[in-house]
């Protein structure tokens, strides 16, 4: 073990932008002692109307040592060693003579992944071309949904008009070509990024602002972006692995998806019948169960299970066009599942997942979560922290709630879902380990 | 700084600056309740008043279940939802008034933040 590493989480829970970001990146700093490798920052949107995120970054960057490797976003909360939170701002950096680290990003998305994709793992590549550490890690944060805004409603989650849920599942594409709004494709420039650095371990976290899904942001060094993808590459001698789990359980509520829309992301007709009327049946609710205020405290308890890559996950539903749902990745024609979860299930999947680690002794973990499971187990989300700092101890973790999530490792593949747990742990190994 | 400030700061710091806190308030039965409001329309006023006001019949029910580890009460008002978070075996409860089908899920995790910041500061002035 090197006594060398120097890892740090800071926050700051104070309102003012600029404020805040020389906060968290002092007292990050401080508690880090060094020089960072890298600084990961993440905050809630609270900021943009605070002072914005110009001013936030302004006041990182008074404080951070000038060159220092950036890279972070929006997010709906995150829990810490210090506490849970929905408001405020948080950051990890990490020193060691024992890694190398590089930083990329690739713009545009929605409307292009495959090129988003390419531009940031080339930079990340680069970055590391010369890094003579044998493990490979990236943590990818990419800019999740964000709703479309339908001329005379709004922004909308729900569509009752047949003409227009019509036009939308037609025109969704478009939108997000042209106007970068709709479903995130987070799914898509995911798996091109695993497919460009097939040897790296990976977490994925989409960003999102609010729950209203208008806008979330992405930061890459002194920029502030959005419908990107960035990420931080490190190259280490470290041990590190990844690990997906969920608590959900298939229900014997069974059905078969028969038409999707082109892009795949919008569920047409299941059981060869419209796809929400069907839905309503199978489930039993009553007629205009689902509206615009609550869609998304009922409908996101009620996850598919999807075969992705091999592996059953759970996705979620937050969109209703009429008679057709919309998911936030591709779907695929076949059968599927209603699944459900206890709060007690989603507390043993965490514990499930850091036991996958038996292996390792952590020096720190990053996180990926659902914002759903920030929902549903509301003040009772400390039970997560307790669990963390019975795992980690006086070692250093960040948990971050997103609107998608993922891992990828060249062992186990990738894995994309909803209501998810994803770890990135970084230790060694514990046979070698020196008390 | 006396604690009924603090707690007020606390109150608003953590609470009533959030766009879905309308109210909230820290109430100890048979005692003057620690209030902030938001200038949000009559009828929140009104709703207000009465829970206000009915604050200490609550308070049997809540004396009636804190055996029973009572943690929490939620109703809904119409256009309002109401969360008491309790002050563990004690005749205090944070309260605050939302809007109907806020994220309920998210503002708890603030509340609890509030609840344990408050309980800290009772508890170092003796008075908890």
């Amino acid at each position: 073990m090197s006594p060398e590493l120097k890892v740090a989480v800071g926050m700051s829970r104070k309102w003012d932008a600029y404020e805040a970001g020389r906060e968290v990146a002092r007292d990050t700093l401080d508690r880090l002692g060094k020089k960072p490798d890298f600084f990961l920052l993440f905050c809630t949107i609270h900021y943009r109307d605070h002072g914005g995120f110009k001013k936030f970054l302004k006041g990182i960057w008074e404080v951070l040592p000038e060159g220092t490797s950036l890279v972070g976003g929006t997010v709906t909360g995150f829990i810490n060693p210090r506490g849970c939170f929905i408001r405020g701002a948080v950051a990890i950096a990490a020193s060691s003579p024992e890694m190398d680290v590089s930083v990329g990003c690739g713009k545009n998305t929605k409307r292009n992944p495959e090129k988003a994709a390419k531009d940031c793992t080339g930079m990340i590549e680069k970055g590391l071309a010369n890094s003579k550490h044998s493990e490979r890690f990236l943590l990818n944060l990419v800019s999740g949904s964000m709703a479309i805004k339908i001329p005379g409603y709004g922004y909308r989650k729900v569509i009752d008009s047949s003409l227009i849920s019509k036009s939308i599942s037609r025109t969704v594409s478009i939108s997000q070509y042209m106007l970068q709004r709709g479903f995130g494709r987070e799914d898509e420039v995911f798996e091109r990024v695993v497919k460009k650095l097939p040897d790296y371990h990976m977490i994925l976290g989409t960003c999102i602002g609010s729950f209203k899904g208008i806008t979330n942001y992405q930061f890459f060094n002194d920029s502030i972006m959005t419908n990107s993808i960035v990420a931080l590459g490190m190259a280490t001698d470290m041990n590190l692995d990844v690990c997906t789990t969920h608590g959900m359980k298939r229900t014997d509520i069974k059905f078969e998806i028969t038409k999707l829309s082109k892009d795949s992301h919008i569920i047409k007709e299941i059981n060869g019948k419209p796809a929400v009327p069907e839905l309503y049946r199978l489930l039993n609710w009553p007629k205009n169960f689902l509206n615009e205020e609550n869609i998304y405290e009922r409908i996101l308890y009620y996850p598919i299970s999807l075969v992705k890559h091999g592996r059953e996950v759970p996705v979620v539903m937050p969109f209703i066009f009429k008679d057709y749902l919309g998911i936030p990745c591709r779907a695929d024609k076949g059968e599927a599942w209603i699944m459900t979860v206890s709060g007690k299930n989603l507390l043993k999947a965490l514990e499930d997942n850091l036991n996958s680690f038996s292996s390792m002794q952590p020096e720190f973990g990053l996180f990926s979560a659902c914002i759903t499971i920030l929902q549903a187990l509301g003040n009772n989300v400390r039970k997560i922290r307790e669990i963390l700092l019975k795992y980690f101890k006086d070692k250093p973790f960040l948990m971050l709630f997103c609107a998608g999530e993922g891992t990828y490792s060249p062992k186990m593949g990738l894995s994309y879902a909803n209501m998810s747990y994803n770890t990135a742990m970084f230790g060694y190994n514990r046979n070698e380990v020196k008390l | 700084m006396s604690v009924n400030t603090e707690i007020e700061e606390i109150l608003r710091n953590n609470l009533l600056k959030l766009e879905d806190v309308y109210a909230c308030m820290v109430a100890r039965k048979g005692m003057e309740g620690i209030v902030l409001i938001e200038e949000k329309g009559q009828e929140l006023r009104d709703v207000w008043v009465s829970l206000e006001k009915t604050m200490n019949q609550f308070f049997s029910i809540i004396k009636a279940y804190s055996i029973y580890g009572l943690n929490k009460i939620y109703f809904e008002l119409g256009k309002f939802d109401v969360i008491f978070f309790i002050l563990p075996e004690t005749d205090t409860a944070l309260v605050a008034l939302i809007p109907a089908l806020a994220n309920r899920g998210l503002l708890e995790v603030e509340l609890e933040n509030t609840r344990e910041k408050i309980i800290e500061i009772l508890k170092r002035e003796n008075t908890l």
